[in-house]
């Protein structure tokens, strides 16, 4: 019996979960349709949440190469331990380090702009549901986000373990994607992450804001302080602080890159600060970052606002 | 290069068809009412957190609204079933383009270009002075 090849994965999770994907989106569709479970889905946004997945595939054959050479060569030359693949302590061990490099590769992935850059397509829909999971980016390959997992082959886990690692975690945070599914069982919420948490993720409620950053188990925000429960009080409003107004998908996958090149361009003496600072950050302070968000919303500026409770001033032209 | 991706790749792209067909058939998005102006309040105050608003100008077909806050545009549109809010000078709503009842504001964003808003007269007369400003 041949040993299993360390540097290329046997086998592909996120492919042969496909084929699951497609269906169980058919279901939630047929399903909400039917007023059988809890589920919202728009036409276009859809498209574009589904398009983006796809492109996603494409996206992976054309810069993947990037992150896959980095990762073999640090494992070839750098590697403190060699990790078989064939010991079942192994695979325990790639699932908690892999699991605990996505936590830090997420955060990253919300708090410093080059990493959200590619990130926020993730986030972009007003949705939630099956197929907004779908919704990946183009671009993670060009950005370095994928460094923190050189970590894994640093320390010794070959980079076709790691790799099958990532497929499954990618593939469990797929179905906690959802709205038909309101709570799992204590015991699940307190250990994995679970449709309600990963739900307080995608809101844009400031008190949701860069919160729940888990990929299998919810045990990391725990304990570096990131866990939010999601609030009965408070629900859910899907998508960004400043929502896209378009569907067209080109601009879906760019528009951040082109942003941040715009800030630079117009602001050269800080475009470190435009670059690494954490996305809202500006030199002038005309912008809002989460931490300013939440702050705000934490001192009572969110509830009230004085345009609310002023008389209308709506000139007859105005009259809708 | 593996030929079996491609195939997968065509698989998985004629099944996107199918699957963004059945969700537009499906016709279970959100049930959105066209603004009115408490509801257009209701969503400046929410996108526009503590912005004192001056005046409100919804859109004739409810799908979105401008409101003056100072020396800003607080612009709301609606994007499928949800909204999208952006802020931009007010001179620069004030000149927008009015034509045909349809006022294109630039909003100046890659990821909010334009929103085109239906009113019946533009720009508003007791408010044209700030052109200037």
């Amino acid at each position: 019996m041949s040993l299993p090849d360390p540097i290329h994965a046997a086998l592909n999770p996120v492919a042969l979960a496909t084929p699951i994907f497609i269906v169980t989106v058919l279901a939630e569709i047929i399903l909400a349709r039917m007023g059988k479970i809890d589920a919202r889905y728009e036409g276009r946004d859809t498209a574009v949440s589904l398009g983006m997945g796809l492109g996603s595939n494409v996206a992976g054959l054309l810069f993947g190469a990037i992150s896959f050479t980095a990762v073999v060569w640090v494992w070839q030359h750098w590697r403190i331990f060699d990790i078989p693949m064939t010991a079942w302590w192994a695979w325990v061990l790639v699932f908690l380090a892999e699991d605990l490099a996505y936590y830090w590769f997420h955060r990253l992935s919300h708090e410093r702009r080059v990493w959200w850059l590619s990130h926020v397509n993730h986030h972009s829909s007003q949705h939630y549901n099956l197929s907004t999971a779908l919704r990946q980016t183009w671009t993670g390959a060009l950005n370095g986000s994928w460094s923190v997992y050189l970590v894994l082959s640093l320390l010794g886990f070959p980079p076709a373990m790691v790799a099958i690692q990532k497929g499954v975690s990618l593939v469990y945070q797929y179905w906690i994607h959802t709205e038909a599914i309101r709570r799992m069982p204590a015991w699940f919420e307190a250990v994995f992450n679970t449709p309600s948490h990963h739900r307080v993720h995608h809101a844009r409620n400031a008190v949701y804001l860069d919160k729940n950053y888990a990929g299998i188990l919810i045990v990391w925000d725990r304990l570096f302080g990131t866990f939010q429960p999601e609030l009965d009080a408070e629900p859910c409003r899907y998508g960004l602080v400043k929502n896209l107004a378009t569907f067209n998908i080109v601009r879906v996958a760019f528009h951040e890159w082109i942003a941040m090149a715009q800030d630079v361009v117009r602001h050269p003496r800080h475009a470190l600060g435009y670059i690494f600072g954490p996305p809202g950050w500006s030199h002038d302070g005309s912008r809002e970052t989460s931490a300013m968000i939440k702050a705000r919303a934490a001192g009572g500026g969110e509830a009230t606002s004085t345009g609310a409770a002023e008389p209308a001033v709506s000139p007859a032209a105005a009259a809708g | 290069m593996d030929a079996g991706f491609f195939v997968q790749l065509a698989a998985s792209a004629a099944a996107v068809g199918v699957l963004v067909a059945i969700a537009a058939w499906a016709k279970i998005a959100r049930p959105v009412a066209p603004l009115d102006e408490h509801r257009a309040r209701a969503i400046l105050a929410e996108e526009f957190p503590g912005r004192a608003v001056e005046a409100v100008w919804v859109a004739s077909d409810g799908a979105g609204a401008l409101a003056k806050s100072g020396g800003l545009a607080l612009v709301v549109c609606r994007v499928g079933d949800g909204f999208a809010a952006r802020q931009i000078p007010w001179p620069q709503a004030v000149s927008a383009t009015f034509r045909n009842g349809r006022l294109s504001v630039d909003l100046g964003d890659i990821a909010a270009p334009r929103a085109v808003i239906t009113l019946p007269s533009w720009p508003p007369k007791s408010f044209d002075g700030d052109l200037a400003a």
